[in-house]
Order: C-alpha cells, then structure tokens, then sequence
C-alpha cells in the first residue's frame, strides 16, 4: 500500500516574463499544474526550462505576471506589485522542496546533519527529533548506512539522494527538480530517479526539468516542451514524445535519438 | 655572554611578551573589525559600501608606519592621547582590518551560490544563512589567507618600537646601544623572527589540515 | 585646529622627498627581478643543495622584518669592511627582500601553467630547454605581471622603514617637516596622500595589466 500524501499543493503561472537586462529569457509562459501531478520540463539548453523552475520558488525573479502556488502568489504581495515581506517567502519556501543539478549539498556536515539542519533552524524541531526525522527520510531513499558520512565521502548518486532527503524531510507538498541526474555519471542515474519515482507515486506534486526520456514517458502526468524563453506545447507525454506535431520537438528528438544511439 | 644575558634577560623577556601582547590582541581586534566590514559589505546599501571602500583603499595604500605616526603624533592634536602600547594597539587593528576585510570577502565569495540557494530553498533566514553555512565554509576557505597574514603582523610588530612600544625590537635596540654590540643583537633578533615564523607557519598548516579534512573529495 | 596652510605647505618638500621612495622602489624591484629569477631557477633546478639553500633564502628573508634586516645590514657592512652610503645599504637591503618574494611569484605562475603545456611542445619533439624558453617562460611571465605590481606597491610602502636609517625618502622628509612646524597631524596625513596617490597610480596600471591578460 502507497501511502498518500496529506496534501499535494498545484501551480499556477500565468503570463511570466523574465528579462536578463535585454535578453527575453521567458516569454508569456502559462502553466498549470494539478495537486500530485509531476510535470517534466524539457527542451534544449538555454530555453529557459531551469529559470522557469526557479521562478517557481523565487529563487529566480520573474519580472512580469503570477506564479501561485495553491493560488498564493509568490514573491510579490500583488501582481506586478511590491516585493513579498522575507519571512512570508520563506514561510512559502518551507512547503516546496528543491534539488538542485549540482546537489550543493554542505560539505562541512555529515548527511545527516544536512538533512536536519533546516529542520533545526527552519521548522525549529529540538536536535534528537530532527536527527530521527532526517534519519527517516535518509532511510527513505536507502542511505541508512551512509548518515554518518561527509558529502566527500559519498558518490554523485548518492549526494543526490541525501539531497532529496533533505528536501522531502521538511514534508514539501511541492517538489522541484533541476536537471538532478545531468551532473551524474550514467551507472548512477537510475537509483536518483528511483527514489523520485517513489515520490511520484506517493501523489506529491513534482516539477522536473530533464533531460531523461525516458523518465518523462513513463512518470510524468504532463510534458512541456521550451524553447527560446517560449512555452512551445505541453501535453500528456505520448502527445509530446511520440507524435509531436511542432517542427521544434521533432527537431529536439531528433538529435537527442541520434545522440542516444550506438 | 652570561653576564650579558644575565644583565639583560628581563628586558628581552618584557619585550618579547610586549611583542606576542601587542601581536595577539592586535590580531584578534584586526580580525574582528575585518570580519565586521566584511559582512557589512556584503549586506549594506550601496552608499555604507563605497565608505568601506575607500577606507579600505587609504589603508592599504599607505605604509603602516605614516598611519602610526598620524595616530600617536597627531592623534593629540585631535584630542587622542594614547600612550606608546595603547596606540600600537589600535594602529595594528586600524592597519590589519583591511587586509582581513579582503581575506573573509573572498572566503565568502568562494562558497557557492549553489549552497546558499538550497539554504534559502529550504526557507532558512539570513542570519541562520550566515551562521550555518556562510561564515563555516567562507571561513574555512579563508583560512590559509588568514594564517598567512597574522604571520606578517608578527613581522610588522617590531614596527612598533619606533614609537617606543617596548616590544622586542626596542629592547634589543637598547642593549645595542648600551654595548655597542649591534651586529650580534640584530642578528640574534632576525633569527628569532625566522624562528617564530617558521613555527607558527608550521602549526598553521597542521591546523589547517585538519579542519579541512572532510572537505577534501575522496582520490 | 587642523592648518590647511601647513598641510598643503607640506607637499613640495614631501614630494621633492619622494623620488627616493620611487627610487627605492624601483631600484628595489628591478635588481630583485634578477635575484629572484635566480632564487626561482635555484629552486627548481635538479641540484638538491641548491634547492636547499634558494629555499632556506625564501624563508629567512620571508620570515626576518624587513627592519631587522635594515638594521642589520646598515650595522653589517663597516664591520666586514664595506663602508657604502647608507642609500646603497638600503636599495640593497630591499632588493634582496623583494627577491624572496619575487622568487615564490615566479614559482607560482611556473606551477599554475597547465601540464599540457609542456607536454604539447614536448610532443612536438621540442626540447627541455626551447621548452622553458619559448613556452613556460613567456607564459609565466605575462602571468606574474599584477602580482609583480602589487609587489611593487608593498615597497614603496615598506621603503618608509628606510627613514631609520636616516635616508630623506617621504617617511623621514616628513619627521622632520613634523619637527620643525609642530604640526605631526597635518604633515603625516600630507605624507599618506604621497603614498596614496602613488600606489593608486600603481593599483590603476596592475588592474590594467590584468584586463589586458584576459583578453
């Protein structure tokens, strides 16, 4: 038996733009995501897929239009008004996870205490309960022998996972994935996007952007396909991956086949 | 040689602690004052920056001996009156806090954003960011920089003797002057510097090491 | 009260006092570069004795306070019988500083450059010496341009411990302008500007150097 999630939140862009002084680097993006659907970003490098998750978590400031998370909007108290108070963003932040391409995992804790640390000082736990909640997500995606071990002890793959512990240990009702499998060698690929499978079917809400195939066929409820800041088509992945009707797409699967075949 | 020693060992020893005295403390202020301009440069408006800036620049720009001069010469006729140890004091902090200002902020812009992005991702506050994760890793990545320039304030304490510290450099002066015997005293002098520098240069890097132990990625 | 009068009153002698500081200086880096290519070659030669004793040059002369080693010299000389001005005494005493650190500069950039360098010309079949000349040299020289400017600024600073010995560079010019007007504040912060203006000058032509080396 799965077990279900308490609440799973949805997302809501509505016309953003971002600017990087005269570059566009989104333009007009609209995209909606449902409570416990996982939606993969795709699209060649430089489209704008990695801005616009960070748009998602402000991490990233979009210049122009709404990103609602469970309809609140993020980042600014009205849209096209003044900058959200800090500690409303971080309260916002508490409930969407991230994992980042590069881990960026503390290398001066151990695993676990990466994992408890925003426990501790975010959500304020006392020290043993943080350290037996970070256990448990450490547990969680199979690392429970590896807790006591510094990043630079660790493998790409499993960094990875510790870093998705210390994501899913804040119980996020949201998760975003930047590219988390491009920094791994291949053998290690498959274990990080087990753990995130798992997550999927478990009903969290899940935005990834990625460039594994195979993942978006087979997890994703939805694929958006970016290009040059644009939103080009999004739709269920067979639609998207199979019989994409946008010259662009078939151009991008093209040379991704290509690249993939011996 | 016994009689000399005997003669003038207490001398040599009051001012081989004035020198670790006016060293130590002066390191510590300078430290603190460059840790504080640091961060204030990170954080503060625009105008505070430029501030920092230029006193930064003035300080580095001119030699630590004019700065003392302008302190214990002048100073007086500002209203500050120091006395000898007091002002070499404050000179060594005025002088090092700039060099150490520009040591933490490039320990701090050495950790990655990427580190400080998952800290604010998770929602942790500015300050928790600090604490946790800016000053640990910047710190840490800043501390050859560090080691390596409390190693030259030890030299820059026999500075002091010209304005009548008396520190080491200004005993031995003495006992020059009073036998005449300057080659031996300053060489005595050189190689005990050399000495000093070697060890503390030597634990330095023993200390490093072992903080930095588990940040070194596996082989 | 602070005397503008005497403050502005102070920069002509002060000034005039500062071609000894840039001769100092300058003098100092450039007999240094020589030394220090010295030292840098002794440290990386293959002769053990000779590595020993261009690193035991580094560290004594790293570890010794340039005024020690002022005072030292200046008392040194007479007594093994070489009675030179105190002005030779001094450049000396600052060049031979200045190599040490020079030395470590060179060592610096010769490490920084990439294996492959070397390897890509010995590929090519050219031998260890066109090797140093015409590719590791060239390279590490370009590289070490800033940090020789900022060595260049940390003697002019250091060349005001030479007032000890009573040479009239800005540092001593401005003892006795302070002694004789009774105005230490005003005379002293004169002499700061001097540096100031110098080192600036200098930090300008480093930053220079460096944007032209990226290109």
């Amino acid at each position: 038996m799965v077990q279900q999630l308490t609440a799973a939140s949805s997302v809501e862009i509505r016309k953003v733009n971002k600017f990087y002084g005269p570059f566009h680097a989104l333009k007009e993006i609209d995209m909606v995501v449902a409570p416990g659907k996982v939606t993969c970003l795709i699209g060649p490098s430089g489209s704008g897929k990695s801005t616009l998750l960070r748009c998602i978590n402000f991490l990233e400031e979009y210049d122009s239009g709404e990103v609602r998370i469970d309809g609140a909007l993020i980042g600014y108290e009205t849209p096209g008004g003044r900058r959200m108070a800090a500690r409303r963003l971080r309260e916002m932040r508490r409930s969407i996870g991230m994992v980042f391409q590069q881990f960026n995992l503390w290398p001066h804790m151990t695993a676990l205490q990466n994992v408890a640390e925003g426990l501790i000082r975010v959500r304020r736990m006392g020290r043993a309960e943080a350290e037996a909640r970070a256990a448990e997500a450490l547990t969680k995606v199979g690392l429970a022998d590896r807790m006591l071990n510094h990043p630079s002890r660790l493998s790409g793959g499993q960094q990875q996972r510790v870093a998705i512990a210390r994501a899913i240990a804040m119980e996020p009702r949201l998760m975003l994935f930047d590219e988390p499998t491009s920094a791994l060698d291949p053998e290690l690929v498959g274990e990080v996007l087990n753990v995130m499978k798992t997550l999927a079917a478990e009903g969290m809400t899940m935005v990834v952007v990625t460039h594994e195939m195979g993942f978006a066929a087979h997890v994703a409820d939805q694929v958006a396909f970016m290009e040059k800041g644009e939103l080009v088509a999004m739709d269920a992945p067979a639609q998207i991956l199979q019989r994409p009707e946008d010259p662009r797409i078939q151009a991008f699967l093209r040379t991704y086949h290509e690249r993939n075949a011996f | 040689m016994i009689e000399v020693f005997r003669q003038y060992g207490p001398a040599l020893l009051s001012g081989f602690a004035m020198t670790v005295f006016c060293w130590f403390v002066g390191t510590v202020l300078s430290m603190g004052l460059g840790l504080i301009l640091a961060l204030v440069q990170r954080y503060a408006a625009r105008w505070v920056q430029w501030i920092l800036r230029v006193y930064i620049e003035v300080i580095r720009g001119t030699p630590f001996l004019v700065q003392l001069f302008v302190l214990y010469y002048g100073g007086p006729m500002v209203g500050v009156m120091l006395d000898p140890v007091p002002a070499g004091i404050v000179g060594l902090t005025i002088y090092g806090s700039p060099y150490f200002a520009e040591i933490f902020r490039s320990g701090f812009n050495s950790v990655s954003r990427g580190q400080i992005e998952a800290a604010r991702a998770i929602g942790m506050a500015e300050p928790a960011i600090v604490g946790r994760i800016l000053l640990p890793l910047g710190l840490v990545s800043a501390l050859p920089a560090l080691v390596n320039f409390s190693i030259i304030l030890t030299k820059e304490t026999v500075i002091l003797s010209i304005v009548t510290v008396p520190e080491l450099m200004y005993q031995v002066g003495r006992m020059g002057a009073e036998t005449f015997r300057f080659v031996e005293t300053n060489l005595a002098l050189a190689l005990f510097f050399w000495a000093l520098v070697e060890v503390i240069s030597r634990v330095g890097r023993r200390f490093e090491a072992r903080l930095t132990q588990h940040l070194n990625t596996r082989a | 009260m602070f005397s503008w009068t005497t403050y502005w009153d102070s920069f002509g002698p002060l000034i005039w006092a500062a071609r000894y500081t840039v001769a100092i200086s300058v003098m100092g880096i450039g007999i240094g570069l020589v030394i220090g290519a010295l030292v840098c070659a002794g440290r990386l030669s293959p002769w053990i004795w000779l590595r020993r004793f261009a690193a035991l040059w580094v560290s004594f002369l790293r570890g010794v306070p340039l005024l020690v080693q002022l005072l030292l010299v200046y008392y040194l000389l007479p007594v093994i019988g070489l009675n030179v001005p105190a002005m030779a005494a001094a450049v000396f005493t600052v060049a031979i500083c200045a190599s040490a650190y020079i030395s470590e500069i060179w060592r610096g950039a010769i490490a920084a450059l990439p294996k492959g360098q070397t390897e890509a010309a010995a590929a090519i079949g050219m031998d260890p010496v066109t090797q140093w000349l015409r590719i590791i040299l060239p390279q590490a020289v370009v590289m070490s341009l800033p940090a020789l400017v900022n060595e260049l600024i940390l003697l002019v600073k250091a060349s005001s411990l030479v007032s000890v010995v009573g040479i009239l560079e800005i540092t001593r010019a401005s003892q006795a302008q302070a002694a004789t007007t009774f105005r230490p504040l005003e005379v002293y912060l004169a002499a700061a500007c001097i540096y100031l203006a110098i080192n600036l000058c200098l930090a300008m032509l480093g930053r220079w150097l460096e944007k032209r080396m990226a290109v």
